[in-house]
């Protein structure tokens, strides 16, 4: 049986991991990527993620140096993202020991590039970042650029135009709850795990034990936590445990050879 | 030495990583001579099955592919893309043709709703008790890692040797001759990965 996958999802700023509130606020210092993803692997998480947040901004690529001392180091799949508009640049990181990008901005900007990128890649490889906020009419809105700006899609609407155009899974980031540790965005996740056919990875907001279970029984395959591990004392363990005495399917066993 | 052949497509560097942990000497080449010189070959591969074919042709690969695995038969492992790959054909994209050195063919995951497409993450394999590649590798704990769209159906039932359950038995390892080729990463699947590699190093076929 397919179990339901756990995700730290680290921020990267600097070659340093960091952890900030709301995308754009009040970073906080959060350790070094390679020690923090053996540490990781040895708790047996299910994969890592990892976001270069300054990468478009900046007009930055994320570096691959990064990701190939992860791959010499932890033999458990990794997503990269961040700042990726070409080809080139998910060959790179698929090479450097990537097992799947995910692509936030370039998706909503250009959608073709999301089909050109599952062709070459397949689909499996291709995650679509969406990342999302309530405007101040209640509506779902799209945003690009790490949260900075806004678009007029429906993220709905989006998700589904995505999964025509070939993405593997759809990432969803709740720009108002990231990092704010108050549950995922229950409603949202139970409308798209219905809609889509592709995994949905559910992320923003898991501040205890009770989120993480709530998020996979509205349908989510996957979990991405953040600021729950690296400021509570809520370990991947823990959740594990509490994930699989709730019934939910888990891998029970610690998974690495460190 | 064991020699992973570059074509252009995969997740190479995660796989000499991988042996190079186990403490074997790895090349990573497209060169017909290197591979004579090599003892084991490695078919690494992510993406789409007609691109690899392609990019294989271009790299002039299978000629010496051929050679190793089915005149010299050398043990030849495939990784997911790199499995679907010696199958005689695939319906990804379009029709291909695959190296045809296993009788079976590469079509479309359709399980049943809610599962999704692709299959991504841990799954658990069945597999026989006492078989070589397994050793060490307790059943209720054998999750290896999944990602793949596509699976490889059979012609003869004898090859596949373990399975997967995904709305029905999917294709995890195929075994024929000096020939193993699995669906899953076993270079992404931690300690039972790195197990099922080192199994592998130890075979003679």
């Amino acid at each position: 049986m397919l179990k339901k996958r756990i995700i730290p999802k680290f921020l990267i700023r600097g070659g340093r991991l960091v952890k900030g509130v709301g995308f754009h606020d009040n970073f906080r210092e959060a350790g070094n990527p390679v020690s923090t993803a053996k540490v990781y692997d040895a708790y047996g998480v299910d994969e890592l993620m990892f976001v270069d947040i300054d990468a478009t901004l900046e007009n930055r690529e994320t570096t691959g140096s990064i990701i190939e001392r992860v791959s010499e180091e932890v033999f458990m799949p990794f997503t990269v993202g961040g700042g990726i508009r070409s080809l080139e640049h998910i060959a790179t990181l698929l090479r450097s020991g990537a097992d799947k990008v995910s692509i936030t901005s370039e998706a909503a900007l250009a959608p073709e590039f999301i089909r050109t990128a599952a062709s070459r890649f397949g689909d499996q490889c291709i995650v679509v970042g969406l990342d999302y906020a309530r405007t101040s009419d209640g509506s779902l809105r799209l945003y690009t650029h790490g949260g900075t700006r806004a678009t007029n899609l429906d993220p709905v609407e989006y998700a589904q135009r995505m999964q025509d155009y070939h993405a593997g899974e759809i990432l969803l980031c709740s720009i108002d709850r990231d990092g704010t540790m108050s549950g995922y965005d229950l409603d949202l996740i139970h409308v798209l795990s219905e809609k889509l056919d592709i995994p949905l990875i559910a992320s923003s907001g898991a501040g205890s034990l009770a989120h993480c279970a709530e998020a996979l029984n509205a349908g989510a395959s996957a979990i991405t936590i953040s600021s729950m591990f690296l400021f509570s004392d809520h370990s991947p363990i823990k959740v594990r445990t509490y994930l699989e005495t709730n019934g939910l399917p888990v891998r029970s066993q610690k998974g690495s050879h460190s | 030495m064991i020699a992973i052949v570059d074509y252009g497509m995969g997740n190479v560097r995660s796989l000499s990583n991988a042996f190079e942990y186990l403490g074997e000497d790895v090349i990573v080449t497209d060169d017909p001579l290197a591979m004579d010189d090599a003892d084991r070959i490695v078919l690494p591969g992510v993406g789409a099955f007609g691109d690899a074919m392609q990019a294989m042709h271009q790299r002039g690969v299978i000629v010496p592919l051929n050679r190793q695995v089915l005149e010299l038969r050398k043990p030849l492992l495939g990784i997911c893309l790199g499995m679907q790959l010696v199958a005689k054909e695939s319906v990804e994209h379009g029709h291909h043709q695959g190296l045809g050195w296993v009788d079976a063919r590469i079509e479309r995951l359709t399980p049943a709703s809610p599962l999704k497409v692709p299959h991504v993450g841990w799954n658990s394999l069945d597999f026989p008790a006492r078989d070589w590649l397994f050793e060490g590798i307790r059943q209720k704990e054998a999750n290896f890692y999944f990602v793949h769209s596509f699976h490889m159906v059979c012609a003869n039932p004898q090859d596949r040797i373990a399975t997967t359950d995904y709305g029905g038995d999917v294709t995890a390892v195929v075994r024929h001759g000096n020939i193993v080729v699995m669906q899953f990463h076993p270079e992404k699947s931690q300690d039972n990965g790195l197990r099922l590699l080192q199994n592998w190093v130890n075979w003679s076929a």
